[in-house]
């Protein structure tokens, strides 16, 4: 006779030998659903009642100042896409993406390398780095707006000292694609700390023995990094990737506030705000705001197929 | 002793009224049912400026029993959550912010009280000219509690350093002047003008098509700038050209305006803001710790065709959301908010413990008369006099519902012409194309 767990949980008696096994009709546990209960009532009333609802009014005529609010079916959607402004700012937030995305993966893997180190003051470091990452976007702009300036901004003056530029230069607003580069540069500051932390936590998951046969089977550092990192730190990445892809795909603050509405910089969600909270458009504002949400969705998982490789160690 | 059975039933007993009771909370409209009581209640005041001093606001409830709970939010934050709670008919703030450029929105939409309801407002309007900005209609949506309006500011050191020492009147001599300013060497860019795409720009715009002798609209909406030798469209052919011909500082495609008068103005790089806000010389140009040029800069008479032109307002406004709990408290506190005693505190004239911070300009005559005589006001008298006899309303039938997008389409096309991504005439035209549909209401 021999003493085990049983699936509730209980201790059990179980008699040696081969004993037809009974399917025990199985009580309804409550106390899972009571724990999980708080955090689904949050996702159902704060998540997908909104989306539900955002989803359902897109397709009427929700305008403030034209009441009351008619169903007229996709003309939402056709009015976006023969709005000039709205059309340029889904380009600008492509880009804002490709960069932003790459950008900030790159980096949080460079960071994450260089944490994963042991050296002094390696602490202190972590805690400047989550630093850009706990700021608010606003603030960060505010920041910014004093480097990129034209006029008295810190990097011209730094430029300009080490003779790299005779004048200053007009960085923002003159080139489309520069000024999207610019603009997220200050995004990328934000976000990289968050990727290179997620990164950190998959680089510390790696077992030390993997290193170890590596090195014995005369592998470079690069080969390691190739062949033995990168793979198993996938799942990392992805996440990395995705919470990239959702903010840069959301960009506001940091646009709004380097390069105000001009058509060099806007992104669809100060589109989604300006249609929304100053031409009080709201059906505009959530048609807008369903091709945000289906655009997330999509990029995400394009990543995750892409991407992600389940790790077993 | 409880059995399993009944603690369960007894948790989900008490996370099942908890669950109702957060949905309930959530989804529950506070905004039902104003109360009229104006006796020991709290009042919250969201406005996007600094509160008055502890000892103003305690004085105010000695006076009165209400207590005021106040919320310094940014602008655009504001005027977000204004729309969101109204929409959402919400209770968001007994008193909360009424901008100029929105009353014609304000007005149709009804997400405030008409300010008559409970003040006498027509007695206010020949001690508050600026009243106008925040009339539609029959309708008073605001009260300002500031006088702000675009005025032109000087520095007359730079000017005399150029051998200017009688300030222009008209534009000629006052684009003539810039140019002597910066042949002589004392600026590399004398003029400030904020090209980033937002609603500093616009306004420039406006006071600058008021300088050429126009408006931007009709009473009717319909542009008034499409022709080439319209006011407003001479006004953006000067801005532009301010911009190519090194009067303006390049960097400026991106400078907003409160950028421009801080980082610029007042640090001595530009010597004119052709569209400078009323106030500014107090708050800024003369404050030490902010400013390189203290006793330097000078408000004059906004330069015209043939002498000086009209300054556009552009008041900050409170009013009562229909949603208010308090609106009769909140009635209360408007009125000791803008009364000529509070805003002669708030303006400096009883000493800095009663200071609201960066207070532009009282919104009654009397406070201001008040404050010339005390010699309280930096260029008080021309603030006076051109409070008087010269500031109007941007627009004087109340800005049009679509106002938002007129500006955005001002701002954006204007941006792009500094920038060089088109010309005048074609930023001229988008504008004209952007407000006929708009005013067709297509």
């Amino acid at each position: 006779m021999t003493v085990g767990i049983a699936t509730g949980g209980r201790p059990s008696v179980r008699e040696d030998g081969p004993r037809p096994v009974r399917r025990r009709k199985r009580k309804f546990d409550p106390l899972p659903w009571l724990l999980v209960s708080p955090l689904m009532i949050f996702i159902i009333a704060l998540a997908l009642v909104p989306a539900g609802f955002t989803i359902g009014a897109s397709f009427f005529r929700v305008q403030e100042l034209n009441p009351p609010a008619v169903f007229n079916g996709i003309q939402n959607f056709v009015k976006l896409f023969s709005d000039g402004a709205i059309v340029s700012s889904i380009g600008n937030t492509g880009l804002y993406v490709l960069i932003g995305v790459a950008l900030s993966t790159l980096l949080g893997i460079v960071f994450a390398v260089v944490l994963q180190q042991r050296f002094r003051g390696r602490s202190a470091l972590v805690a400047i780095l989550i630093l850009p990452w706990a700021l608010p976007g606003v603030v960060e702009g505010i920041v910014w707006v004093n480097i990129w300036d034209g006029n008295t901004g810190l990097l011209n003056s730094v430029l300009t000292s080490l003779h790299l530029i005779g004048h200053y230069q007009v960085f923002l607003g003159q080139n489309q694609f520069v000024t999207i580069l610019l603009i997220e540069i200050v995004q990328v500051w934000q976000i990289t700390p968050l990727s290179a932390l997620l990164i950190l936590a998959a680089l510390q998951n790696i077992p030390g023995d993997l290193y170890e046969a590596a090195s014995l089977d005369g592998a470079s550092p690069w080969q390691t990094f190739r062949r033995v990192t990168m793979p198993l730190i996938r799942p990392g990445i992805t996440i990395a990737m995705v919470q990239a892809v959702i903010a840069t795909l959301n960009v506001f603050d940091q646009p709004y506030v380097l390069n105000g509405a001009a058509a060099t910089g806007s992104s669809v969600t100060m589109q989604t705000y300006f249609v929304s909270f100053q031409s009080l458009d709201f059906g505009e504002g959530y048609a807008l705001s369903l091709l945000i949400t289906v655009a997330t969705l999509v990029v995400s998982f394009v990543v995750l197929k892409l991407v992600y490789r389940p790790v077993e160690f | 002793m409880i059995s399993t059975k009944k603690r369960a039933r007894a948790i989900t007993l008490v996370v099942g009224a908890a669950a109702v009771a957060l949905i309930a909370s959530g989804c529950s409209s506070a905004g039902s049912g104003a109360s009229s009581d104006t006796k020991g209640v709290t009042i919250n005041v969201v406005l996007a400026v600094d509160p008055p001093p502890k000892s103003e606001l305690a004085e105010f409830t000695k006076q009165t029993g209400i207590t005021v709970k106040w919320t310094n939010i940014d602008w655009d934050s504001l005027q977000t959550k204004i729309a969101a709670a109204a929409t959402a008919k919400t209770y968001f703030a007994d008193a909360t912010d009424v901008d100029w450029s929105r009353v014609g929105q304000l007005g149709k939409l009804g997400w405030f009280y008409p300010m008559q309801n409970y003040l006498n407002t027509k007695s206010l309007v020949s001690s508050m000219p600026q009243i106008n900005s925040f009339t539609v209609g029959n309708k008073v949506v605001g009260i300002p509690f500031d006088a702000s309006f675009t005025t032109t500011t000087v520095n007359k050191t730079m000017f005399a350093k150029a051998g200017i020492t009688t300030m222009p009147t008209t534009m000629t001599d006052y684009t003539s002047d810039l140019h002597k300013v910066k042949d002589a060497g004392v600026a590399q860019y004398p003029l400030n003008i904020p090209f980033a795409a937002s609603e500093g720009l616009s306004t420039y715009w406006y006071q600058t098509t008021a300088a050429f002798g126009g408006t931007v609209l009709d009473g009717k909406g319909k542009p008034q700038f499409s022709k080439p030798n319209s006011a407003g469209y001479k006004a953006a052919e000067w801005m532009i050209d301010g911009l190519k011909s090194g009067l303006v500082p390049p960097g400026n495609i991106n400078v907003t305006d409160s950028q421009g008068m801080q980082t610029l103005m007042a640090k001595g790089q530009t010597a004119s803001t052709l569209s400078d806000y009323s106030g500014n010389v107090g708050s800024l140009y003369d404050v030490p710790a902010s400013s390189s040029v203290v006793n330097q800069v000078i408000y004059i008479p906004t330069p015209g065709v043939s002498g000086p032109a009209h300054n556009l307002g552009n008041p900050d406004g409170i009013g009562i959301p229909v949603n208010a709990k308090y609106p009769k408290a909140a009635a209360k506190f408007i009125t000791w908010f803008t009364s000529e005693e509070s805003q002669l505190n708030f303006a400096g004239a009883n000493g800095p413990d009663k200071v609201l911070p960066s207070y532009a300009l009282p919104s009654r005559l009397s406070a201001v008369d008040a404050l010339t005589t005390k010699g309280k006001l930096l260029g008080g008298d021309t603030l006076a006099d051109l409070l008087k006899n010269s500031a109007r309303p941007v627009f004087p039938q109340g800005a049009p519902i679509w106002y938002p997008d007129f500006s955005r389409a001002v701002s954006t096309n204007l941006h792009a012409a500094a920038a060089g991504d088109m010309s005048v005439a074609d930023a001229i035209k988008a504008i004209t194309a952007a407000t006929d549909k708009l005013a067709s209401g297509s």
